[in-house]
């Protein structure tokens, strides 16, 4: 079974900083993987090159077995690569259900031509990706907002919001950059259970954060990063127990209380 | 070809000619990157700043006869303290605009172009010149007139340099430029500061106006010229960039000394939109700016 | 860029289609505009008139370069290239009319895919000084290339397409026909998928490439389109007023097209024709005292940047609501 990404010595430096230094791993499908490291680790710059927003100095980035180095995010998505962003990034002033519509772009587009004339092919593919749209409206539970204005939307819907655009384009691995950064413990929860249903629904998710409590509980396997690098990899438990993670990162009380 | 480049006659007369070319476009560079640093205004306007400076000269010296250094800077000092009207009744709407700033401020410089046509009509006149001596040192011609230009403008850039480094207003303003809201905070008046780098940047635009009407002629279209230099030199050197518009002032200015002597203005032109155009694709923050 | 929100945080889940009554407004408005010169056909408002309809085209296809967060300050150079691409080859080479036309919106429509994906790359300030500097390269080419252009003394008698169209009503309908068109492709462009695309673009550029959006293709497809759609107006215009000039398509033509779409109102189609019209009838109206009059027109840019960044049709939203709540209250 080949696996779904792989990352091969992925490096970028900016000047004289190496931001991310020589990582590799491999998502399998159907799994959920955790990517931590403290602030400054490199983790969204690491997400930022797999996802075709940066262009790596070095290394490859393949993606259900092909080369993708160095493709614009657009050309990803439609392979199958989405991502979220840190800072909640939606159309602020457009309503929850025109921000879905904007994510299933793949979905309502036939090509230039088809979108320009009108025709009736162009009328099929959007009739059929309102329902869509109605799907993954409902999916995530925003049925009853679609016509708020995102910009109205309390912080924990925007973020949710932010999923949902991802998931409009129907892919088969999302990148999930800090997806509970600034949530209360209640909303970071209901994150958690997003994800959970998401990976039921046969998408591979990746979660990138810092903090170790969200990840370890979520995920089935973590990658530590620091300092652009991979520090250690392994299960949650693995992970916790690792002498270098505790060192660089932890100290050894936030351990005991985080394992158990 | 080559023997004339070589020519240390010539190639003196290129140094000082790009020299007190360096030196007015540094000036006005310097009053457009300053607006731009502090207030995040594009200041479309700002060749006309340079235009009322000339024709406040030609009052001030081929009318009255003041002497020249004291018309000089008195020209400049008058434009840009009257530019305080300007600035209450215009230029705040803009601040930390950037897109409203460009429109708004074309609007205001045809305004103030065509107010000036219809004040002085669009005749070109010119100032009597105040230096018509040629030096001759060691076998070089240094015409007078061009080196007054470079010295004046010397002078004024180092006071506007100390004035940025070494004093309290100074850091004022350059605490203001990186971060307005801390700057608040820390109890700086941004009405005050805006109004005094308002001041420092027109009165530099000003007497650049002044100083290039002493080699150029002045007519209520004039500004066009000194506004596209500003730019150039603004993209060269980084926006917002003090040492930027200093250097790119000194490039652009010899740069078009050396090729308008020998290939002509036309191919300067061209070089000098060619390289910006160029530096703005692969590097459009400048030789000293900073990417965003 | 501008701020959408700051012309009214109105919500607009899509297409908005037109109601009933503007429908009827639209309707009336191109009645009038198709049927007033075989009632009145006087030849000076008949000049104005075709010059209006020549500025929409070009106001309505910077519109669209606009909507997309882009503001070009070389689109009289696009419209240059389409005018002395259409002069030259009908004068120098013979070719008809039916011929250059169209020659002349590939010419600029070649140029533009040229230096689009070079450009369009670039961000908001910096797009905005590389298209003031390309456009005054594109003149200063106009200008040097003397044996080609006639240099900055310009190319004088040229004559109309056809005899037919040497009468000023005939050639009111040409330009009628030209602007409908391509002020219909805009409209077509902007309520269609791509429409809603540009808008994604302008809004949040990164998010809407993270959604699957070919960005550079989709910028650059509409960007050609916009400058061919400006060449067929340079070329009309150079053979409507029988002269062509480097000087023409100056950075101050350029500006021009922007403040119509400024004064206007950036986030609307409607906003770069009533900009268009404004524009070209302000100087008309005060035509003896031209300079008064640019003094005014840039006090006019000053005021409407100021206090109504969302242009003339910001202003007609402001009134109707100014005007429904004093109903309002008359009522109650």
């Amino acid at each position: 079974m080949g696996a779904l990404l792989q990352v091969e010595a992925l490096s970028k430096t900016f000047g004289a900083v190496a931001a991310v230094n020589n990582l590799s791993f491999q998502i399998e499908p159907g799994e959920v993987v955790g990517i931590i490291g403290p602030n400054g680790a490199g983790k969204t710059t690491a997400v930022n090159l797999i996802s075709g927003v940066l262009r790596p100095s070095q290394g490859r980035v393949r993606f259900g077995g092909e080369d993708v180095t160095g493709l614009r995010p657009d050309r990803l998505v439609r392979r199958g690569l989405v991502r979220t962003f840190q800072a909640t990034t939606v159309y602020a002033t457009r309503t929850v259900r025109e921000n879905v519509r904007r994510g299933s772009f793949r979905k309502r587009y036939p090509g230039f031509l088809h979108a320009l004339l009108e025709t009736p092919k162009q009328r099929a593919w959007r009739a059929e990706s309102e329902q869509h749209v109605d799907r993954i409206l409902s999916w995530f539970g925003l049925s009853g907002h679609q016509d708020t204005q995102a910009a109205a939307l309390p912080y924990g819907f925007q973020k949710t919001l932010g999923m949902a655009i991802a998931l409009a384009a129907e892919p088969k691995l999302i990148l999930l950059d800090e997806p509970a950064a600034g949530l209360s413990a209640e909303e970071a929860d209901h994150v958690r259970d997003t994800i959970v249903r998401i990976r039921e629904s046969g998408v591979t998710v990746v979660v990138i954060d810092h903090n170790m409590r969200f990840i370890s509980n979520l995920c089935d396997r973590i990658v530590v990063m620091h300092h652009g690098e991979e520090l250690a990899a392994g299960t949650p438990r693995e992970v916790l127990t690792d002498p270098r993670v505790i060192e660089a990162y932890l100290g050894k009380r936030h351990v005991a209380a985080q394992i158990g | 070809m080559l023997n004339m480049m070589l020519n240390p006659i010539i190639l003196g007369q290129v140094v000082v000619n790009g020299l007190s070319l360096s030196s007015i476009y540094v000036l006005v560079a310097m009053g457009f990157t300053l607006l731009f640093g502090i207030m995040r205004v594009v200041n479309f306007a700002h060749g006309e700043f340079a235009m009322l400076g000339g024709f406040a000269l030609l009052f001030l010296y081929g009318q009255l006869k003041l002497p020249f250094f004291v018309a000089v800077l008195l020209a400049a000092a008058i434009v840009a303290v009257g530019g305080l009207v300007l600035e209450r009744l215009v230029f705040r709407w803009f601040y930390q605009k950037m897109f409203q700033s460009m429109i708004g401020l074309l609007g205001l410089s045809i305004a103030l172009t065509y107010s000036a046509v219809l004040i002085w009509d669009v005749h070109a006149r010119s100032i009597p010149p105040a230096f018509t001596a040629i030096l001759r040192v060691g076998g070089l011609i240094l015409p007078l007139d061009r080196l007054v230009v470079f010295g004046v403008s010397i002078v004024v850039l180092v006071l506007f340099y100390l004035l940025i480094r070494h004093t309290r207003m100074g850091l004022a303003m350059r605490a203001t430029a990186q971060d307005l809201e801390i700057a608040e905070v820390q109890g700086i008046n941004s009405t005050r500061i805006y109004q005094l780098a308002f001041v420092v940047a027109i009165f530099m635009t000003a007497l650049a106006g002044g100083l290039y009407g002493q080699v150029y002629s002045l007519s209520p279209f004039m500004g066009e010229v000194p506004l596209l230099k500003a730019f150039i030199v603004v993209i060269l050197g980084g926006m917002g960039s003090i040492p930027g518009a200093a250097i790119g002032g000194l490039i652009l200015g010899m740069s078009e000394s050396f090729l308008a002597t020998f290939f002509g203005s036309a191919v300067s032109n061209f070089a000098s939109f060619g390289v910006v155009i160029l530096l703005l694709i692969v590097r459009p923050w400048g030789l000293m700016g900073t990417p965003e | 860029m501008i701020d959408d929100t700051a012309a009214g945080a109105a919500v607009r889940s899509g297409a908005a289609a037109l109601s009933a009554p503007r429908w009827a407004l639209a309707g009336l408005t191109a009645l009038v505009m198709g049927v007033w010169p075989l009632v009145y056909p006087h030849s000076f408002a008949l000049h104005i008139g075709t010059l209006v309809l020549l500025y929409c085209i070009g106001a309505a296809s910077l519109h669209l370069v606009a909507r997309m967060g882009h503001i070009s300050l070389a689109h009289a150079a696009f419209m240059g290239i389409g005018g002395y691409t259409s002069v030259l080859l009908v004068m120098r080479l013979g070719w008809p009319f039916a011929l250059s036309l169209p020659a002349a919106a590939g010419a600029a429509a070649l140029l533009g895919l040229a230096i689009g994906p070079v450009l369009l790359r670039l961000s908001g300030k910096y797009f905005v000084l590389v298209t003031f500097l390309f456009g005054e390269i594109v003149r200063m080419v106009f200008s040097e290339w003397r044996d080609l252009t006639g240099g900055s003394n310009g190319i004088f008698n040229i004559p109309r397409p056809y005899p037919l169209f040497e009468s000023p009503v005939a050639y009111y309908y040409l330009a009628l026909g030209a602007m409908a068109l391509c002020v219909g492709l805009c409209l077509r462009l902007v309520r269609s998928e791509i429409g809603r695309t540009m808008d994604a673009l302008r809004e949040g550029e990164q998010l809407t490439e993270c959604s699957g959006v070919p960005v550079l293709r989709i910028k650059v497809t509409v960007f050609v389109i916009a400058c061919a759609m400006v060449g067929i107006q340079g070329a009309l215009q150079s053979h409507f007023v029988h002269f062509i000039s480097p000087e023409s398509f100056n950075i101050f033509e350029s500006l021009n097209f922007v403040v119509m779409n400024v004064i206007g109102g950036l986030t609307n189609l409607l906003g770069p024709l009533l900009g268009a019209l404004f524009l070209v009838l302000l100087p008309e109206l005060l035509r003896d005292y031209v300079n008064l009059q640019r003094v005014i027109y840039g006090i006019i840019l000053v005021v409407v940047m100021a206090f109504l960044p969302g242009g003339l049709v910001e202003l007609g939203r402001r009134l109707r609501a100014g005007g429904a709540r004093l109903l309002g209250r008359g009522e109650g």
